[in-house]
């Protein structure tokens, strides 16, 4: 109990620090507008396409902007989690007497958290351009835990980025982590239309799996077969992920 | 809290995974509510043996116990006992100043209404309450010394530990920092500090150790290490009627079997003698002029300051940082000034 009061502390002054900073939220809302514009707009024709499976290019594109965001939301943790860390933050935090767990989970909750808000924002801003969600409220209220709990996962890579190296130079461009993690993917055709090693390549990077599903429940409503191997490899992602930010922490902090 | 001392030392060593011997088997105790001093050049072991008590580094080897707890074995119970402001150790830029203070006090266990209360009372202790609204980013070098120092108090904890608290403060905000930490150690707290500054040093620690190299090369009060250094100068002028007869040599020999004199000469037109404890000495030497009937003119002490024991045990001159305080680090101490008084 007390775990989760600590964390609680520290999330709220995590969320804190994040609003405070309001040009990070809306550059990231942006980002995922432009996305819509740049991609959606040239790719239009691509529906008409034999065997493309949705009418609207913007709905196929819409789980893309979704789970893309979220990937790359942990690179935003790691220099968010750096800054935490040469400021000497977080050696307060360690002079302090909160086990060590709460402030773990106080940084993870606010990268699940950065992601929710974004995917909210996104989901907004995709009803907007007149994407329909086939799977219903039920759909984006899935969606929205999915990608929450992808947000935590990838908040993990970003903090051992960040713990291992403690370099903002590394840190800065972690990005490109993440960049084969998004674009590895179906995220503008169908991996049947997809061709060569670029096809073995997409089948082999468990992101794809999770987008395949969002994309499921946005075009084509609960389709179980294209969504439940998606849940089991975000669960068994976050909780690999999970367990490997836990070790490389207390490693750090001994 | 335990008993035992505040802060205890043993054989403590710690080398560094790269291979650098920081702190090479030291050993020292603190009583509590003992002001204590810790000094020493740059890179002589300092921070990494306060990060070492603070709990923040593990040791190598040896045995430490902080407020009666081992360090290794008991690390919570130890950082609930003791407040710590490390010069590195950072503030948080994009919380309010208030804010800081509030968590502070949560995550060490206060509940909310009293961390409140609390967070209240010491800004305006520190002289913050106008800004405490304000984001610590934007806090002056002096402003954010007193808000960390603030941090450090929200848990009223018996033993403190301050990195170098006054660097980089103009000289009336030095002074302002200094009333209240004596005000603390007058209530009992025990202040562990390390300082650049010899001035700080001799005017707040009741005992010093100087640390080069990663050892102790001395301990003491500072009349102690003063003494040390080779004692005090104690002049005595006479007046130039009385210098003739006989009687000079008669005190000059009275002031030589003196306890704690070493040295005694008679030169321009008065006696110089070097004491141990000019405290002690004065009076003496005074009373052995009068025994043999000679009136004094002036007598003058001088004493060795802590720059010269210093010198003597590290072979050089500790490095003076620069005081670049700013006009609000002197807005504050004149506002402390009203407060006080």
């Amino acid at each position: 109990m007390l775990v989760l009061r600590e964390s609680y502390f520290i999330y709220v002054r995590n969320l804190k620090t994040w609003l405070a900073q309001p040009w990070m939220i809306v550059a990231a809302v942006l980002s995922s507008a432009f996305m819509f514009l740049f991609f959606g707009e040239p790719l239009r024709g691509i529906t008409a396409l034999p065997g493309f499976p949705a009418d609207d290019y913007q709905a196929f594109l819409a789980a893309m902007v979704i789970v893309m965001a979220v990937v790359f939301s942990g690179s935003d943790m790691a220099m968010v989690l750096l800054t935490d860390m040469m400021s000497g933050y977080v050696d307060k935090l360690l002079l302090s007497p909160v086990n060590r767990f709460s402030i773990l989970l106080g940084t993870l909750l606010i990268g699940g958290t950065r992601a929710m808000a974004q995917v909210l924002a996104i989901i907004l801003v995709a009803t907007a351009i007149g994407v329909r969600f086939e799977g219903g409220v039920l759909g984006i209220l899935g969606v929205i835990v999915a990608t929450t709990l992808l947000g935590v996962a990838m908040g993990c890579v970003g903090l051992i980025v960040a713990m291992r190296t403690r370099s903002v130079q590394v840190t800065v461009n972690s990005w490109l982590l993440f960049m084969p993690l998004a674009f590895l993917t179906s995220a503008f055709m169908p991996r049947d239309l997809l061709t060569g090693w670029f096809q073995v390549a997409v089948g082999l990077n468990p992101i794809e799996y999770i987008m395949v599903a969002v994309r499921a429940v946005i075009i084509e409503g609960w389709v179980w077969d294209s969504i439940l191997p998606g849940i089991w490899i975000l669960l068994a992602t976050t909780a690999v992920l999970v367990g490997a930010a836990t070790y490389e922490y207390r490693r750090a902090t001994n | 809290m335990t008993n035992g001392p505040a802060v205890l030392v043993e054989g403590l060593g710690k080398t560094y995974p790269g291979g650098v011997r920081a702190v090479d088997g030291i050993s020292f105790e603190v009583a509590r509510g003992e002001f204590f001093g810790f000094l020493g050049p740059n890179g002589a072991g300092k921070t990494t043996t306060i990060k070492i008590l603070a709990t923040l580094l593990p040791k190598s080897e040896g045995h430490v116990e902080v407020a009666g707890l081992d360090v290794t074995r008991d690390p919570k119970a130890v950082r609930q006992a003791i407040g710590v402001a490390l010069q590195e150790v950072g503030l948080d830029d994009l919380s309010k100043g208030r804010d800081f203070l509030e968590l502070q006090g949560l995550l060490y266990g206060l509940t909310r209404a009293k961390a409140r209360d609390r967070a209240a009372v010491l800004l305006e202790l520190v002289g913050l309450s106008s800004v405490a609204d304000r984001r610590v980013g934007s806090y002056s070098g002096g402003m954010r010394r007193r808000i960390d120092l603030a941090g450090a108090l929200m848990h009223n904890p018996g033993v403190l530990f301050l990195d170098e608290p006054t660097t980089g403060l103009d000289p009336q905000s030095r002074i302002a920092v200094w009333e209240h930490l004596e005000e603390l150690n007058a209530q009992g707290v025990t202040i562990f500090l390390t300082t650049q500054h010899m001035d700080e040093a001799d005017r707040l620690c009741r005992r010093l150790a100087i640390i080069d190299h990663g050892r102790l090369v001395a301990e003491g009060s500072p009349a102690e290490l003063k003494a040390g250094v080779g004692g005090d100068i104690v002049h005595v002028a006479f007046d130039s009627d009385t210098s003739a007869d006989g009687s000079l040599d008669v005190a000059l020999a009275a002031v030589r079997d003196l306890p704690g004199v070493r040295q005694a000469d008679i030169a321009e037109g008065g006696l110089t003698a070097t004491v141990g404890d000019s405290g002690a000495a004065a009076p003496a030497i005074m009373g052995a002029f009068q025994d043999a009937n000679l009136s004094i003119a002036n007598l003058s002490i001088t004493r060795p300051s802590l720059d010269e024991v210093f010198l003597q045990h590290t072979g050089r001159q500790i490095r003076d940082s620069d005081a670049d305080g700013d006009a609000e680090d002197r807005m504050w101490s004149q506002w402390m000034g009203v407060n006080r008084r």
